[in-house]
């Protein structure tokens, strides 16, 4: 075990580097008088590297910030990273270990390792992303005590690790620039090893938690040591080559079993069961039950074609795994039925006679289940989204209003006052402005209000979003805002009104654009938590078909759906999540209900990535939503406490603190 | 028994938002022309069967999101190309700068086995616009930049009217199979190694 830190000379211009050092040495010392003391570092480790305080910040929030120590481990010469938050952290009573271990890193391969970007700001803290070869990311390390610098020198000595030619904060991983060395390296790639937390199993019972930590640590142990052999097993090359070939060939054998597979389900008898798409009654649950009670073993082999509605393909059977909640599906209230929407004599009984939310829980319970009448839209969307307090009279809102409107022409009056002579020293201005006028005016042309050449309205879009990148300036302009502010300004009409309403409900989505694009890769992440808790076979296979960075759902989740359904049905969806009801990520159960749907297809006609991809893309159209929203409410209420906890904290979108205390079914997760 | 990998041609087309990547992508393919594409959200791709030497292949071309912001997508959607293609607006100089940054971007996340000779096409597209007197990046600037990176093949091309779409495409699928024959060499039965692309030209020598 040793620092090496007396090799790092090129290091004494780095004002980090001292207090890192200070830093290093203490943390040292800990580390020795832990290691005695803890059986739960794997066997055969050298400890290269270990680092203090350092932080993952899941919110903007200081007070859910967790800390915890960094290392680097090596073992059989593969160098394994991993941080490891600390116990009992007293300062932050809102985080429950189960939110610490879902951020815990343990023992990350660097094999599986893509790049390493760094950020050293001159002012506020250094940080790290790591990015994975899968493309999935870990959310920024933080080094309180600095040392980023010192880290990448140390991570240097043990990896290939190369600066891209295009950042010159970005590091990479083992980019062999030979080919052969290259292919040799992908080859020792591990496939089927978990991403980040050491939770991969959560009971949907409702089991105890209670030994997660020393399961994690387990974890770790297995992990390491399964990888390690391995890695020894297929350290010759030729040997590397003959296996891949067998694969190859393995593959024409599962084509062939496949297709026999296929020749003998077609008279399964089970062709009907599943026909929730087009909103008809599921029907007998209990047959298939004991069908499925019959089957011995847990793998169930029973094929579920799926509806034509989805696709007109042919469809390839083979075997799939049950979904695991058809059992719940017997004893559960599957969604409750969706209800007309609200209407104004129901609006008016929720409000006092100024004209207040008397009880805002239940109007967002009434929206929840059966969404607006349109022409109200424009009266309540303003308070779902936050522009609006609940509490506010009618008489404030008119003020708010009028306030509002005038800060809004403060903000317009920033760029329309910008002349072409400072417009041509603006370039930042000048491409914003570019990139706004290019997508205003291919955002919903074939909707009746934005249709036709010269439209006010798109110009309005224009505005809104011109406004908006100046008043967000750091956030700026990112494609997808314009398929978000169509609906509003469409039911909100007046731009003022618009743009505020854009700005409340981008204090929620506001990250799916972020510049490192970690309010989504947190949300995917979040996704595949969901699905491994609630459809482990579904999990496994887009695990097998290298599938887990959930990129197929990138479009659902960045702008809500909003080019899956029809633009009537995209605002009931949209209401219905902006709700919040059951939970802030309701959009992340309407995935998984989607995915679902079509597991039996997925899995039947083993797409891989690519196919699913273009499977996915294709169901924009042809989905459901009311029984798809049925799906997602029974979902989030079968996922309960377990499905809460595998959504990090902070996932977007966020919800400001004040508001919090709206929801206090959340209060013993978050 | 043909393995996938023969037959399918992956091509990327990159380029900065709102050159036309989704319209000559649909133009190759179904033909087509409409004004009111929306903006790429993540990914998409079609497929298009092509002909080669009495051999069927299918041309598998994803078309991406134009906006710097997404680019960290691209090591999920880039990889196992068989050949980029690089658009840019004739009207946009912003647009043809940045083609070093998308040329790069893709070298670093497809990480094709030799970057050095991977196939790339260029494509500076809405040449009809304005009957050309909109154009700021001419011809003979573009081609200079094509033989500055090892005579990447140059087209220009109206996705609108469809000139010189079928062209562009046909040199793009040739390049593609070139460089999947190049790495097919765990399969040998029917493929003729060694037909190297070092040497391209301005346009395709087919």
């Amino acid at each position: 075990m040793s620092m090496e830190a007396s090799e790092l000379h090129d290091l004494s211009d780095d004002a980090d580097y001292a207090a890192s050092q200070q830093q290093g040495s203490a943390s040292m010392m800990r580390c020795d008088s832990e290691k005695r003391s803890s059986s739960s570092e794997h066997e055969g480790a050298e400890l290269i590297y270990l680092k203090d305080n350092v932080a993952i910040h899941p919110t903007q929030f200081a007070s859910e910030r967790i800390s915890g120590r960094l290392k680097l481990t090596k073992q059989d010469s593969i160098l394994f990273l991993s941080w490891i938050p600390y116990k009992g952290q007293t300062s932050n009573a809102k985080l429950s270990e189960k939110d610490r271990s879902l951020y815990t890193i343990t023992a990350v391969p660097f094999t599986e390792v893509r790049s390493i970007r760094r950020h050293t700001p001159a002012l506020g803290w250094q940080y790290v992303i790591v990015v994975l070869s899968s493309g999935l990311a870990f959310p920024p390390l933080y080094f309180y005590n600095g040392g980023v610098r010192e880290f990448l020198a140390l991570v240097k000595q043990h990896v290939y690790l190369a600066r891209s030619g295009e950042d010159a904060n970005v590091f990479l991983v083992n980019d062999f620039q030979s080919p052969l060395q290259r292919t040799l390296s992908s080859l020792e790639l591990p496939s089927s090893l978990p991403v980040a937390s050491g939770q991969s199993t959560y009971p949907l019972d409702g089991g105890s938690s209670s030994d997660s930590q020393g399961r994690t640590s387990a974890g770790v142990d297995n992990r390491v040591s399964q990888y390690v052999s391995r890695k020894q097993k297929s350290h010759d090359p030729t040997r590397d080559l003959s296996i891949h070939l067998l694969e190859k060939f393995s593959l024409v054998t599962k084509f062939a079993r496949d297709t026999t597979t296929q020749l003998f389900s077609e008279n399964n008898g089970f062709g009907s069961v599943d026909k929730r798409w087009n909103n008809q009654p599921v029907h007998s649950y209990s047959e298939k039950l004991t069908n499925i009670a019959e089957e011995k073993d847990n793998e169930n082999h029973h094929s579920y074609p799926e509806k034509e509605h989805l696709n007109d393909e042919e469809i390839n059977l083979v075997d799939v795994p049950a979904d695991p909640l058809e059992f719940n599906k017997l004893s559960l209230v599957w969604g409750k039925p969706r209800q007309p929407p609200m209407g104004s004599k129901e609006l008016t009984a929720f409000l006092d006679s100024e004209g207040r939310v008397v009880e805002s829980k239940a109007l967002r319970e009434r929206v929840f289940y059966g969404g607006i009448e349109h022409q109200l839209r424009k009266e309540v969307w303003p308070f779902l989204l936050g522009y609006y307090a609940y509490d506010s009279t009618y008489a404030e809102r008119e003020y708010l209003r009028s306030v509002k409107r005038m800060e809004y022409a403060t903000l317009k009056q920033q760029w329309q006052s910008i002349s072409p002579e400072q417009a041509k020293r603006f370039t930042k201005y000048r491409e914003r402005k570019g990139l706004i006028d290019k997508d205003v005016v291919r955002t919903d042309r074939a909707f009746e209000y934005y249709e036709g050449d010269d439209n006010l309205n798109v110009n309005s879009m224009r505005d809104i979003l011109l406004t908006y990148s100046f008043y967000n300036f750091d956030l700026g302009y990112c494609q997808g805002m314009s398929d978000y502010l169509s609906p509003i300004l469409f039911v909100m009409g007046d731009e003022s009104e618009s743009f505020w309403c854009f700005v409340a409900l981008m204090e929620r989505l506001g990250p799916n654009f972020n510049r490192d694009q970690n309010g989504m890769h947190t949300q995917l992440f979040a996704l595949s938590k969901l699905v491994e808790l609630l459809d482990s076979p579904l999990h496994n296979y887009f695990k097998q078909n290298d599938c887990l960075n959930y990129f197929f759902c990138f479009r659902w989740i960045l702008i809500q759906f909003k080019r899956e359904f029809e633009y009537e049905k995209t605002m009931q969806l949209w209401e219905v999540l902006w709700t919040q009801y059951l939970t802030e990520h309701l959009h992340l159960y309407v995935c998984v209900a989607i995915l679902k749907r079509c597991r039996s297809k997925i899995m039947g006609e083993q797409m891989d990535f690519d196919t699913l991809l273009k499977f996915i893309n294709e169901l924009s159209g042809h989905i459901d939503l009311d029984s798809t929203v049925r799906d997602a409410e029974a979902l989030c209420i079968c996922a309960g406490e377990n499905g809460a906890a595998s959504i990090p904290p902070g996932t977007p979108p966020s919800l400001p603190l004040d508001e919090g205390v709206l929801y206090p079914q959340d209060d013993d997760v978050l | 028994m043909p393995s996938r990998r023969r037959t399918l041609l992956k091509v990327i087309i990159l380029g900065d938002s709102g050159v036309g990547k989704t319209s000559l992508m649909n133009q190759y393919v179904n033909k087509k022309f409409s004004n009111q594409y929306k903006a790429t959200i993540g990914a998409d791709f079609l497929t298009k069967e092509v002909q080669f030497e009495d051999r069927l292949f299918t041309l598998q071309i994803w078309d991406t999101a134009g906006q710097e912001r997404f680019q960290s997508l691209g090591v999920a959607f880039y990889r196992g190309a068989d050949c980029c293609v690089l658009v840019y607006d004739v009207n946009s100089m912003k647009s043809f700068d940045n083609l070093n940054n998308w040329r790069e971007e893709f070298l670093i996340q497809a990480s094709p086995s030799d970057p050095e000779n991977f196939p790339f096409v260029l494509i500076g597209n809405k040449v009809d616009v304005d009957g050309g007197n909109s154009r700021v990046v001419s011809e003979k600037k573009a081609k200079a930049w094509c033989a500055s990176k090892g005579n990447i093949p140059y087209f220009e091309t109206s996705a609108k009217e469809g000139t010189n779409v079928e062209e562009a495409f046909q040199c793009i699928a040739k390049n593609a199979l070139k460089s999947g024959e190049e790495e097919e060499l765990y399969l040998p039965d029917t493929i003729d190694v060694g037909t190297s692309s070092q040497q391209r030209s301005s346009g395709c020598e087919c």
